[in-house]
């Protein structure tokens, strides 16, 4: 018998992309009203609060992030704050399952373009002090995997084309998905000759358009106890699962760099968590700060073998269903945008991944809502923190 | 990074790559770590300290880097990687330096991956003037050219001689020139200073003389271009290099370590100090060295002082001197100064200023034929019984003309003519020219070495080559003909060598 560790009983976002005329405050109070209307419940009906922002305190030199959230809803509550919203849902999580709260908010915001013109040397420091020191940017690593990838698995000649093409199409894949979000940073489509035309106008492999924008945003869900959680909706999602793994910090000393060994430990987990086999998952929200980690991900989770999914996607995007082939199994993934298109405010990204898989499940996303045959039960939702240093799987489920 | 306490941690780490290693499992770490992460418990006290300073990588993958982050803008674009040393035991970010990449080419990262590289001791980006100057040694070049890999092996002493002499040298310049009439000039890639001269020389004389680095009680850095106007080139030098004991648990050598200042001649002045350092009875100093090294300064061309802007070159030059396995004995020297005020520079103000024509015969000239005359007198000596001269080098005609007063033959000076080719090193030059003389020398010849220091004096010189010279000869590769005449040189254009020596 499976059993519901939690329950998503609202979710709630903002548009992501460049709010230069607002706070972090007000973002995440968007959110979170948003979040508690879609519940049917008020602020007085929490019982906690867990926030995640990934470096406020660089950006907007903020200190005690819950302050802010005490004196703006008036209210008094235990709150925590972590690092990616995951690390908040998984944490809120274990709360309730272990019976300490009912209903809690979990919030994530990020004011990235308050500090545009450090960002790039502030997210590198993050990532590897000594990848920094050294000059890699947050752009390198990507390209360093791709390289081990092509390396690892002796990939040469036309196939490399056929991989750039694969990566490329990607970008258009989740752009196309994002112009149907209306909550997302980048709502235009780009044509492949676009995505490789930026890569060759920069001499890179990779180029503008394969990686994810610098956003601000803010998103937040409730989760309740799956006791109580039909009082609030008829349409509950459960959280089956939810698991994480944790890699070094400098990607270079890592012994397999094809790929994140903390993404395959945490899918892993997540799926005997849950009781459930890769073939039961039909949606898949992954981290693709790159072209090259929607990629990779596939992989590490396990939907595509590995050195493998370049021709999965390479045959899926050459004539696009809305879906990847993956040797004769369908998955949807990133039908959002992707953080590619839909954005990545790097602490509220999560709540997005969780935000679409949600309406997904719950048949609420309009003109993108998917339906795979044999109907849609499962999803997961796949978040890295870092450069593959953090991560976390949650697999949700409708009651 | 503006955390002095950081910056020294950093360092102490990335100067010289220092690393552990299990004696149980044999697994490698970069950074010092006090357990194995795979034997756990038991290996607390069972780590062995290893460092990858004098070793050679492999970079496995890379990709170009053409937005670099703020810190490293100046660079311009650059490889950027992951290199892998002992097999694949243990693997470190990397980026590749004296690269120049254009930024509208494009580049295939698999012509540079699998290739062997060397470690190099660099700035490692650029901070505000008023900060701590970061370096690391996380910055590679191929292994295979300009900068050959050599291995640093420490040799048991064969021989002690009667006088104290030079037992090893090592000279660096960098791979990028100007070229300009018949004349070339060293110029440092981007990230290179008198500091990372001044440390690169001395690997050089640690690799040619196979001299125990504990057992160099002492480091002189001459310098007139320490990018710093208080914090010495010597420590830093003595710190990456291990000179003297080790205090290993608290990141302490048990050295001295000065930087002298007099113009050109701030390291020959204290040869004769590092000489009788060795030579004294009572106390246990077996080596000393003694390094010149500098990013010769000039302002630019329409600026006054501009006229140095045709002759500075980059470089340092490093020398062991010891007892034991000497290659070239002191016979005599002799040393002079006089109030003239021929070349100077204010505190604050980044180029030196000359006195013109001042700076020729009441200067240069009048203080080394003094310098060279006197110790040919003392030591009852006339210019035929001297094999080799060598004087300071600021431009090309002027040693020539100071050797011809002093009587010496065209021959008897060409081997340590180097200007032309490497340009005016200042505290590097005559010490330079010295070098390039004993890669060449026979044994048993006389070299005469006379320097000028502008305000002013000089520094003269009389070494005897031993036999032992021979085989030593054959522990360098990168000897100064090497670095003037190599295939991988690399000329640049008049803005590209102000930026470059401008700096990070």
């Amino acid at each position: 018998m499976r059993k519901a560790l939690s329950t998503i009983i609202g979710v709630g976002r903002t548009k992501f992309g460049e709010h230069f005329e607002l706070d972090h405050e007000d973002l995440i109070e968007e959110a979170g009203l948003v979040a508690l209307g879609s519940a049917g419940i008020e602020r007085k009906d929490l019982d906690a609060c867990y926030f995640s922002d990934y470096f406020l305190q660089i950006t907007n030199k903020v200190g005690i992030e819950e302050g802010f959230m005490s004196q703006l809803l008036e209210i008094h509550i235990p709150m925590e704050k972590m690092r990616s919203f995951s690390s908040a849902f998984v944490n809120a999580s274990n709360a309730i399952q272990a019976g300490k709260y009912d209903i809690v908010l979990v919030g994530g915001v990020e004011k990235m373009t308050d500090r545009l013109d450090k960002i790039r040397d502030d997210l590198m420091l993050l990532e590897d002090p000594w990848s920094f020191y050294t000059g890699c940017t947050p752009e390198a690593n990507h390209e360093l995997l791709l390289r081990e990838y092509i390396k690892k698995y002796g990939i040469s000649g036309d196939s490399i084309e056929n991989l750039n093409i694969a990566l490329a199409q990607i970008s258009v894949k989740n752009h196309r998905y994002a112009s149907r979000n209306k909550y997302a940073h980048l709502q235009r489509a780009v044509s492949l000759e676009g995505v490789l035309n930026a890569r060759i106008s920069a001499h890179k492999t990779l180029g503008l358009y394969d990686f994810a924008p610098i956003s601000d945003g803010a998103t937040a869900l409730i989760l309740a106890n799956p006791k109580i959680a039909k009082n609030y909706t008829d349409m509950p999602i459960e959280v089956l699962s939810s698991s994480s793994a944790t890699d070094y910090i400098t990607y270079p000393s890592r012994e397999d760099r094809a790929g994140f060994m903390a993404s395959r430990i945490a899918m892993e987990k997540a799926l005997r968590m849950a009781d459930l086999s890769i073939k039961d998952i039909k949606i898949s929200e992954v981290y693709d700060q790159s072209t090259m980690l929607e990629m990779i991900s596939l992989e590490d989770l396990g939907f595509s073998r590995r050195g493998r999914a370049w021709i999965d996607l390479y045959k899926s995007l050459e004539d696009f269903k809305g879906f990847y082939d993956l040797e004769g199994r369908v998955l949807f993934v990133n039908t959002d945008g992707g953080l590619k298109a839909d954005g990545n405010p790097l602490g509220a990204t999560g709540g997005a991944q969780i935000f679409e898989v949600v309406n997904q499940l719950r048949g609420e996303c309009g003109e993108r809502q998917i339906e795979p045959d044999g109907g849609l039960l499962y999803g997961c939702v796949h978040e890295i923190e870092g450069f593959g240093t953090k991560a976390y799987v949650h697999i949700l489920g409708r009651d | 990074m503006s955390s002095e306490p950081i910056e020294r941690r950093v360092t102490y780490i990335g100067d010289r790559l220092k690393g552990s290693r299990c004696l149980i499992c044999g697994r490698e770490y970069f950074k010092i770590r006090r357990y194995c992460g795979v034997c756990g418990r038991k290996s607390f006290d069972r780590m062995e300290d290893m460092d990858l300073f004098y070793e050679k990588g492999v970079l496995e993958a890379c990709t170009v880097i053409r937005e670099p982050t703020n810190k490293f803008r100046k660079i311009g674009s650059y490889i950027y990687g992951l290199v892998s040393f002992h097999n694949g035991k243990v693997r470190v970010p990397g980026r590749l330096t004296d690269l120049i990449l254009k930024d509208d080419k494009d580049v295939d990262p698999a012509n540079f991956e699998d290739r062997e590289v060397a470690p190099r001791f660099r700035r490692r980006y650029a901070v505000e003037k008023d900060e701590i100057i970061p370096t690391i040694s996380l910055t590679f070049t191929f292994a295979d050219e300009y900068y050959p890999h050599q291995e640093y092996k420490i040799t048991k002493p064969k021989k002690v001689y009667e006088n104290p002499g030079i037992v090893g040298y090592g000279v660096y310049t960098s791979r990028f020139r100007i070229k300009e009439g018949m004349m070339e000039r060293s110029v440092p890639f981007i990230d290179e200073d008198a500091i990372t001269a001044a440390v690169e020389a001395g690997k050089m004389a640690f690799i040619y003389s196979g001299v125990d680095h504990s057992q160099v009680g002492k480091v002189y850095v001459g310098s007139e271009s320490n990018p710093y106007a208080v914090n010495p080139i010597a420590s830093k030098v003595a710190q990456v290099l291990k000179i003297g004991e080790e205090e290993r648990s608290e990141g302490i050598q048990g050295a001295d370590a000065i930087d002298t200042e007099f113009a050109c001649k701030a390291a020959t002045s204290v040869f004769k100090d590092a000489m009788t350092l060795v030579y004294y009875p009572k106390t246990p100093t077996k080596y000393a060295m003694v390094i010149g090294a500098d990013n010769s300064q000039a302002a630019s061309r329409e600026e006054p002082g501009g006229e140095l802007d045709f002759f500075v070159g980059f470089g340092g030059s490093a020398f062991i001197f010891g007892m034991e396995d000497v290659i070239a004995e002191i016979e005599g020297w002799y040393s002079c100064s006089s109030d003239t005020p021929d070349f100077w520079r204010r505190d604050l103000e980044p180029y030196p200023r000359h006195g013109g024509r001042f700076t020729g015969e009441p200067a240069y000239f009048k203080h080394i034929v003094k310098a060279g005359r006197k110790l040919m007198e003392k030591l009852n000596l006339k210019p035929g019984d001297i094999d080799y001269f060598v004087c300071h080098q600021p431009t090309p005609t002027w040693p020539t003309k100071a050797a011809a007063d002093l009587g010496f033959k065209q021959e008897q000076c060409i081997l340590g003519l180097q200007v032309a080719k490497l340009g005016n090193t200042y505290s590097c030059s005559s010490p330079l020219g010295l070098a390039a003389i004993l890669d060449k020398a026979e044994p048993h010849r006389r070299i005469m070495v006379v320097s000028y220091g502008s305000g002013a004096g000089s520094d003269a010189y009389s070494f005897i080559t031993t036999s032992q010279i021979k085989e030593k000869q054959n522990n360098q590769k990168f000897t100064v003909e090497y670095q003037a005449q190599n295939k991988y040189l690399e000329y640049v254009d008049y803005a590209t060598y102000r930026r470059f020596k401008e700096g990070l």
